[in-house]
């Protein structure tokens, strides 16, 4: 499994597919909280949009680079499909992890306020929310279950659009509503978490139609 | 080793690529699979190597190391070729060094131009080709699979590739390759199944049997009562398995080398019962009977079954 990952990080890496999402987070990040003196979980509740939008760009840019030809050789050597897309998974959110990571660490050195413990455990919490169900929604819509991208691009935003509005049902949009109208990040702690592992198991439904999908289609 | 049982296949609700396919892979076999253009050959090839879920029927005995080929290993990446072979061979379970080695033994015999440092996108289609054979053989398999190998190969390419295919089939793998001319699946492959219309067939090839078969050989006491002197059969180049069957004593050899252990046992006053093609099942006794006599005249060949 670290093989694999080592060579899909890698393949990502010198593709320079990863840049443009990157570089959303990036500028996302400075605009929304550079000059931002509202409360912290507000706060949060916007750098997670931004992580939805960039896990979703980078799992679709994931799945799709590899040709058909060289994932089935993989897949082979791997003796499994399922262990290639873990890999995919897990490789996509090794990238949101190291983004959430940089986020982090450009705040903590020039962030205009110091957060704390719950804050930081807080921000996490959120930022992996929005991973999962990027994920989720990245590898339901990529070249691995659409041959057409620009039906899956089509099905991507309809999903994003979905997730960030669906009242109820959306895990990233419960989080939002709760992060939104409070001010203290330890009484959303908990009520985070659970949308953690909700958002877990949709990513988990992803796999699984992606899986059934792909080793259908083969 | 490898068994398909009524495979059928279709996509959607589109036409049957195949349908109620029978197929048996052997050990040390080396077969091809003929067909016209888009006639399922590859999709039959997925199915085999575990890609692709046939529709319905069972695949069974899939072996643990699958070398695999495929049709068009077009290569966009930036990897460079033997970084990849780097890759693959780790992701198979080899270290890195190991895998890097491996890789640069089998890029020099295949002589790739091109450098192996360079990236896999810069290649020439013979070259990348040349580098998913490599990737197919990091591990030593005991199935390679290889989707119309030859074309894009130069000729000297090609003559290395028939050794490859020669080396999995003689240490027991067995090679299943496609390719629609005639004259190279003639020459290369021990028998052929043609795919007509979704349905696959035997047709049979130039030999019975493949060069790396074995050859069942069974040693009696001479009839003149002296015992013969005790041989290490296993010390003997080719010989995989020697088992007591009463009296009789049973060789498994390698074809290639059945002759020289018939000469030892012969020096050593064994007597030949018989000489016989071995099946894939466990020896059975089926042997011509014994002629009691200490056999010089090696003429039970006779008796060798053909399978087919």
């Amino acid at each position: 499994m670290i093989a694999l990952i080592r060579y899909q990080f890698t393949v990502l890496l010198l593709s320079q597919r990863y840049l443009a999402p990157l570089l959303l987070f990036l500028g996302l990040v400075a605009v929304l909280t550079s000059s931002d003196t509202g409360p912290l979980p507000a706060t949060y509740a916007t750098v997670s949009g931004a992580m939805l939008l960039c896990a979703t760009w980078l799992t679709m840019a994931l799945a799709g680079l590899e040709d058909p030809a060289h994932r089935s050789i993989v897949v082979v050597s791997a003796r499994s499909h399922l262990r290639v897309l873990l890999a995919t998974v897990g490789t996509a959110l090794m990238g949101c992890l190291l983004l959430t990571a940089g986020d982090l660490l450009l705040r903590l050195m020039f962030g205009p306020r110091t957060p704390h413990l719950p804050d930081l455990i807080l921000e996490v919490e959120a930022q992996l929310t929005c991973a999962f169900t990027g994920v989720a929604i990245g590898l339901v819509c990529s070249r691995l279950v659409f041959r057409r991208q620009g039906n899956a691009l089509a099905l991507a935003l309809l999903l994003l659009l979905a997730a960030l509005v669906g009242k109820g049902i959306s895990p990233v949009n419960i989080m939002f509503t709760r992060l939104l109208n409070t001010s203290s990040s330890t009484e959303v702690l908990a009520s985070t978490s659970l949308q953690l592992a909700v958002a877990a198991v949709l990513l988990t439904a992803a796999m699984a139609i992606a899986q059934a999908i792909a080793v259908r289609k083969g | 080793m490898l068994r398909c049982e009524a495979i059928s296949k279709r996509y959607g609700r589109g036409r049957w690529i195949l349908r109620d396919v029978d197929m048996r892979v052997s050990a040390g076999q080396v077969l091809a699979v003929v067909g016209g253009n888009g006639s399922g050959k590859s999709t039959l090839l997925r199915i085999l190597v575990g890609l692709s879920r046939p529709t319905s029927g069972t695949v069974s005995g899939r072996p643990p190391h699958i070398g695999y080929v495929p049709d068009r290993f077009t290569a966009h990446e930036r990897i460079s070729a033997i970084s990849y072979l780097t890759h693959m061979g780790r992701i198979r379970g080899m270290s890195a060094s190991a895998a890097r080695a491996r890789g640069d033994h089998l890029l020099e015999r295949l002589s790739l131009v091109g450098g192996r440092n360079a990236p896999l996108r810069t290649l020439s289609k013979g070259n990348t080709q040349k580098v998913a054979l490599a990737q197919a053989l990091l591990v030593q398999p005991d199935l390679l699979v290889l989707d119309e190998p030859w074309s894009g190969l130069d000729a000297s390419a090609h003559g290395i590739l028939a050794e490859f295919i020669g080396e999995v089939a003689a240490r027991g793998g067995a090679v299943l390759f496609t390719d629609h001319r005639e004259a190279i699946t003639k020459k290369h492959a021990d028998g052929a199944y043609a795919i007509t219309d979704g349905q696959v067939t035997w047709r049979g090839g130039r030999r019975a049997r493949d060069r790396a078969s074995m050859v069942e050989l069974v040693l009696t006491m001479p009839s003149s009562g002296i015992a013969p002197a005790e041989v290490d059969w296993y010390a003997l180049p080719g010989v995989v398995d020697a088992a007591r069957r009463g009296e009789a004593l049973v060789l498994r050899v390698a074809r290639g080398q059945s002759d020289a252990v018939l000469l030892t046992a012969l020096r050593k006053q064994w007597s030949v019962e018989s000489l016989a093609e071995a099946t894939d099942e466990p020896v059975s006794s089926t042997g011509v009977p014994s002629t009691g006599v200490p056999s010089t005249d090696v003429s039970s060949t006779d008796a060798r079954r053909n399978t087919r």
